[in-house]
């Protein structure tokens, strides 16, 4: 057994120790003896989309978006394709804000997204900064958040979940993120898969599930990962 | 034009200061303050006491470090200049500084100034004190959420710097030698290969671009972090050849060696950050008509301050204290501590607040792998600080075994740990982010004095605020 997980444009999009995501899938199917490759993929590089199970894109500055949009266009029938199939899909910052419709820069110009997603993007006038708690289907997410653009989804696509502490998609509705198919797009780094285990094995499930696996994750010494979300919690939720 | 504003601010900073002497008390940062409160040119009005120069040492690392080799190297050759030690380098510091040189007419009694300068600073800085040479050490990500973005940090940082000042860069960092490109008033210092340059970098690279024309930038090899020989295929833009150059190094047990053309230099700074740090000391030296000799001497006789590699003798053995503040600075410490090949025992205090960073994701852009890869040499971690659960989840996924992991919050509690159980082979490193490291020394210092062991060769410098 063993899965295929694509980090795309860790070149550009890498400003928030998003690697760690990336050990935490390798780490956590290694522990259970499901070996993982690896692959690096950035602008103009060959991808098969079908062979991928995990597709990662990370968050780095608005600069680039252009230069990513352009690129994932050219991919998007083949990109499509596997997320109909249930592709898995982890998107953080830029990288989730690139799937939706457009990102709308401070002086009002419209930068087209790859429009997967019902979601738009409006460059805010303050950086929304700090840690943030989302209480999901799932159980609690704890993450650090840094965007100036604020995300609103359309009304047929769901959150990931409600913020308890911190500004979440865009500060005002307390919606955060977005689940749509087996695609996940959020704001929360920090990074975020390390400290909410129960999230990572979720993407692994549905990834092995994709390949036809069924059996349930073995569970694993879980330990420090708990502590660490905790700790989080008990700082941020006062009682 | 000075103003009433500026004598109330004057005086409220000097009786600040003397009051603070009254107390037994050190520090400019709280005189600074109540000046800068007071008159928000304070700096304006004080800069044209130092008519000799002003020295502006900028970058995200080796600030402080080069600041201090240049002091000691100046103190040496017997000179006399404004200091603004311990790393206070904002408006207030600087300003403190700036008022404890002055009488209480305003006259200062050295006409040098030596500054360190925050890099959100610089601007305002610039503005008012017109440096007559900048030092600028090299650009790695720090801290993001207190800047927002290493871009907007660098372009603030170079738009400051006026025409006329002598801009003293790393030519090895791109990101830095980019400011002077197509500029007549530059000096370059740089390294030539050391024994650990690699034509391939695992470590994160911010310039993977061309400054000037935004193709890929290609490199013939890294020294770390982005500094090495890098070009562009498709500007002219290049590493510029340095007129201060390192051409062999060596990384002694006990200290780092190097020369520049036929001189020998010496220090007991460990690691290739610091061969840097000492190297844009040399340069600004040279530009001052420093001799040879007070350099070399007061390079060799720097004594490293407030966890700068700092080592403590402790009845249990020896330990050194090193400060952690981002990923190029922690990857060439944990480069430093494993390059001693024997067992290291760790403690890490990491904490996020304000001064920290409050976003501690830079933990995983830190090479823990490296350490990982060397786990049979890592005796025990000792997870410290506000963020104690978060280093040791990070050193978890780096590939230490969990049973090495030891979480505790408490400082004393970690120093206690980190102590009880330290065998005489071993080499033990005490790792705190910048809001832990005061509190630390200051633990280790009192567990040092608490038994009467003296500190021979191994003067503390005393009190910070």
């Amino acid at each position: 057994m063993n899965l295929n997980i694509c980090h795309l444009y860790p070149d550009l999009l890498d400003l928030y120790g998003d690697r760690g995501n990336i050990l935490a899938l390798s780490a956590r199917s290694c522990w259970r003896g499901i070996e993982t490759v690896v692959q690096r993929a950035s602008l103009g590089d060959k991808l098969d989309f079908h062979n991928i199970d995990i597709l990662f894109i990370g968050g780095g500055s608005n600069r680039e978006q252009n230069l990513l949009v352009q690129d994932l266009m050219r991919r998007k029938t083949d990109l499509q394709a596997a997320i109909e199939d249930g592709l898995v899909m982890l998107t953080i910052c830029e990288g989730y804000q690139l799937l939706g419709q457009y990102y709308q820069t401070a002086e009002g110009k419209k930068i087209p997204g790859l429009g997967i997603l019902d979601l738009w993007t409006i460059a805010g006038p303050k950086r929304m900064i700090g840690n943030v708690v989302v209480e999901t289907p799932l159980g609690t997410l704890v993450g650090f958040e840094n965007h100036s653009g604020k995300t609103y989804l359309g009304s047929g696509l769901e959150s990931l979940g409600k913020v308890l502490v911190g500004y979440g998609n865009n500060g005002q509705d307390k919606t955060e993120g977005v689940r749509c198919k087996n695609i996940f797009g959020t704001y929360l780094h920090g990074p975020l898969l390390p400290k909410n285990p129960d999230f990572a094995d979720l993407l692994l499930q549905l990834a092995l599930k994709r390949r036809g696996y069924i059996e349930q994750l073995g569970l694993l010494d879980d330990n420090i990962e708990r502590l660490a979300h905790q700790a989080m919690l008990k700082k941020l939720i006062k009682n | 034009m000075r103003t009433w504003n500026f004598w109330l601010a004057l005086w409220t900073g000097k009786i600040a200061a003397f009051t603070l002497k009254l107390l037994g008390k050190s520090g400019t940062t709280l005189p600074g303050f109540l000046a800068y409160r007071l008159d928000r040119d304070i700096i304006k009005h004080l800069i044209p006491s130092f008519s000799d120069g002003i020295i502006m040492i900028t970058g995200t690392n080796g600030k402080t470090t080069t600041a201090n080799l240049l002091a000691n190297i100046l103190k040496t050759a017997g000179k006399k200049f404004a200091f603004n030690q311990a790393g206070a380098n904002l408006v207030t510091g600087i300003a403190g500084a700036l008022l404890q040189s002055c009488n209480w007419k305003g006259k200062s009694g050295v006409r040098l100034a030596l500054l360190e300068v925050d890099e959100a600073t610089v601007p305002k800085f610039c503005t008012e004190a017109n440096p007559d040479i900048a030092v600028v050490t090299n650009f790695f990500r720090d801290q993001l959420d207190r800047y927002g973005e290493l871009d907007t940090t660098i372009r603030l940082v170079k738009d400051a710097l006026p025409e006329k000042t002598l801009l003293i860069l790393n030519a090895d960092d791109p990101l830095v030698a980019y400011f002077g490109f197509e500029r007549s008033r530059v000096q370059y210092y740089g390294v030539d290969r050391t024994p650990d340059s690699q034509t391939e970098s695992r470590e994160i690279r911010e310039a993977k671009f061309c400054p000037n024309c935004g193709q890929t930038l290609e490199y013939e090899f890294f020294h770390y972090g982005q500094l090495g020989f890098y070009y562009c295929h498709n500007c002219s833009f290049k590493r510029p050849q340095p007129n201060v150059l390192v051409n062999r190094v060596s990384q002694e047990p006990d200290c780092l060696k190097f020369s520049i053309a036929s001189d020998t230099y010496l220090t007991v700074l460990q690691g290739y950050y610091n061969l840097y740090n000492s190297l844009a000391a040399i340069t600004v030296a040279r530009q001052l008509n420093i001799s040879q000799k007070d350099i070399e001497v007061g390079l060799r006789e720097f004594i490293p301050q407030a966890g700068r590699m700092e080592r403590f003798n402790l009845p249990e053995g020896d330990l050194i204290l090193i400060l952690v503040k981002n990923p190029a600075g922690f990857n060439q410490v944990i480069r430093t501590i494993l390059a001693y090949s024997k067992n290291v025992r760790l403690l890490i205090a990491i904490n996020d607040l304000a001064a920290d960073g409050r976003d501690i994701s830079w933990l995983w852009d830190v090479d823990f792998e490296y350490l990982g890869n060397n786990e049979r040499m890592v005796y025990q971690v000792v997870c410290s600080g506000l963020r104690a659960e978060e280093i040791a989840l990070r050193l978890k996924y780096a590939g230490i075994n969990s049973e090495k992991l030891v979480i505790e919050h408490s400082l004393e509690n970690a120093v206690g740990i980190l102590l009880g159980n330290r065998k005489i082979d071993e080499n033990v490193f005490v790792l705190p982010t910048y809001t832990n490291l005061f509190p630390m020394r200051k633990l280790l210092q009192s567990r040092a004095e608490s038994v009467k062991i003296s500190h021979s060769g191994n003067k503390v410098v005393s009190s910070e605020e």
